[in-house]
Parts: C-alpha cells; sequence; structure tokens
C-alpha cells in the first residue's frame, strides 16, 4: 500500500506506516485516503503499529488532527500497541508528538 | 461590528524593518498551494538572520513557516473576496504577525463563537479536550485545532481584529494577529 505525490510519500511495510515528505493538505477530508489506509493496518489486528514519522518534515494541524484520531481508535483496541518514532530534528515532532501520549499515555514515543 | 479579542494593542504595530506582502486575487487566483510557497518563504527570509545550518536557524525557519501556514490556510479557507496582505516583523527575538482579509459576516459571527470557547482557558488542556470531542463526533471538522496547536505547542500569543467596512455589504475586515517567540 502507498500513496504518492511530489510532495509527501506514505507507505505500508508489514504494521509500520512510514511517512515522508511536507503533508499540508486541506482538511480532515483531503486527508480522508490517508485515514483509510492507517485504518487498514488497524483493521489487520497486528500486535503492535508503527508509525514512522522520521522523514516527515512539515505536517499542519489538520494532519497532527489525523494522528490524533487515529491514536484514540488504536486506544480503544486494548491487544494492540503503538509505536511512533520521530526526529529531534523536525521541530513539529518534538512540539506536537508529546500530545498523542496524553491521548493514549501507553503509546511509546521514541525520538531519534 | 468593531470588536478585539485578544492583547492586540501590544502586536499591531508594523513600523521600520517590517515586511509586506500581498496575495492578490488576480486573473490567476489564489490557491491552496500558495500557503506552503508564502509560509516556506517567510521562514527562509527570517531564518536567515540565525547561523545557517544551526538548529537556531532550523528552529526559527519551521516555528515561522508553521505559524504562517496555519493562519495562511484559515485566510484563504474562509475569504470571501479581496487579496490577504500579510505584515512580518522580528524585533526584541519575537516574531510578530498579521494576516488580513475579508470574510462573510455570518462567517465572523460563527469565528468568534469558536474563539470565545478558547477564552480564560488552558490551551494544552482545551487542545486535548477538543482532539477527544472531534474523535467522538465524525462531523465535528476540527476547527480552533490549529489555533490552540500554536498557542499549547509553540508558545504563541494571538488576536483578532474585526471590523465592518464603512459602507456595510454583508463582510467583515478580519486582522489576525500573532506573536512568536523566537529565543
Amino acid at each position: 500500500m502507498e500513496i504518492k505525490t511530489s510532495e509527501y510519500r506514505i507507505w505500508v511495510e508489514d504494521a509500520a506506516i512510514h511517512y515522508e515528505g511536507t503533508m499540508r493538505l486541506s482538511g480532515t477530508e483531503a486527508y480522508q485516503p490517508i485515514m483509510e489506509l492507517m485504518h487498514n493496518v488497524l483493521n489487520s489486528e497486528p500486535e503492535e503499529i508503527t508509525l514512522d514519522l522520521v522523514g516527515l518534515e512539515f505536517l499542519n494541524s489538520s494532519g497532527i488532527n489525523l494522528l490524533a484520531r487515529f491514536t484514540i481508535e488504536v486506544r480503544k483496541q486494548k491487544s494492540i500497541a503503538i509505536l511512533v518514532k520521530g526526529s529531534t530534528r523536525i521541530p513539529w515532532q518534538s512540539k506536537s508528538l508529546p500530545n498523542l501520549r496524553k491521548l493514549h499515555p501507553s503509546l511509546q514515543l521514541n525520538f531519534v | 461590528m468593531l470588536q478585539q479579542i485578544g492583547n492586540i494593542g501590544a502586536i499591531g504595530t508594523f513600523g521600520a524593518g517590517s515586511l509586506r506582502l500581498r496575495l492578490f486575487d488576480g486573473p490567476l487566483g489564489l490557491a491552496w498551494k500558495h500557503c506552503g510557497i508564502t509560509s516556506d518563504f517567510l521562514g527562509d527570509i527570517y531564518s536567515a538572520r540565525a547561523h545557517q545550518g544551526s538548529v537556531e536557524a532550523n528552529e526559527i525557519r519551521h516555528n515561522v513557516t508553521y505559524l504562517v501556514n496555519e493562519i495562511l490556510e484559515n485566510a484563504l479557507k474562509f475569504k470571501v473576496s479581496g487579496d490577504i496582505v500579510i505584515d512580518t516583523l522580528v524585533e526584541e527575538d519575537q516574531f510578530r504577525l498579521c494576516i488580513a482579509n475579508v470574510i462573510s459576516e455570518a462567517g465572523a459571527l460563527r469565528f468568534q463563537e469558536v474563539l470565545s470557547g478558547l477564552k480564560g482557558r488552558d490551551p494544552s488542556e482545551l487542545l486535548i479536550e477538543r482532539i477527544e470531542r472531534n474523535a467522538a463526533d465524525p462531523k465535528e471538522t476540527g476547527s480552533g485545532l490549529g489555533l490552540l496547536t500554536l498557542m499549547s505547542d509553540y508558545g504563541v500569543q494571538l488576536g483578532w481584529d474585526f471590523r465592518k467596512p464603512a459602507e456595510e455589504n454583508g463582510t467583515v475586515q478580519l486582522g489576525t494577529y500573532a506573536v512568536l517567540p523566537l529565543a
């Protein structure tokens, strides 16, 4: 599974979803195909889902809302763990990703 | 209608050393991608004062870009006609911004309701509360989350100025003011 444009690329390997580039889509509806890709991984009921954001240079607030909504969906599935990988080099990640742990305290957040 | 929300007095002067950009609503029109292009441009301009390649330059570029992009996305989403005017200034380790655009009177009233819901609350708590509420209701569009993210995660101070034109025509001139600490 892959979504690719000139500005960003999202792809799935097993239960890891990788993101790279710059995502500034215009709102919840525009992010819907990406949410569907993420739900497909959730629906396959893996033991752990990884969101690998290390290559995602920019994400607007609508995109951060997408990550937050997905975190809440995973929280409802008690048997599925979630690991979020971020980069200390990318300011939005160190500022906004800790909010995901407020939504789901057992979410594991690793910065490289 | 003349209403000011937030501490605009401390934000709203753009004198010597400020930079003004005007996005013309001309024959080519204004498109979503202009938000990204414009905010990247301003991020580059204002990070040039820091040592290139340093952590500080990276942080300034990103934070200025993020702030301008969020406010500009709102301006483009809700404007009814006319240009978008962007004033920027760096002073005393603060990046100051005003984005002015014309919105509908009904849109102004809806926006004022959103803003009154933000007043007097801790933005970090309110952000989490709103995310939970949005997730529980698929019809929610996440309105106000961008502003809360700026206040909570970037320490941005915001203010808004709503003015009706001298000859009423169902529109309101909106100025969105922001101060981002750079140090």
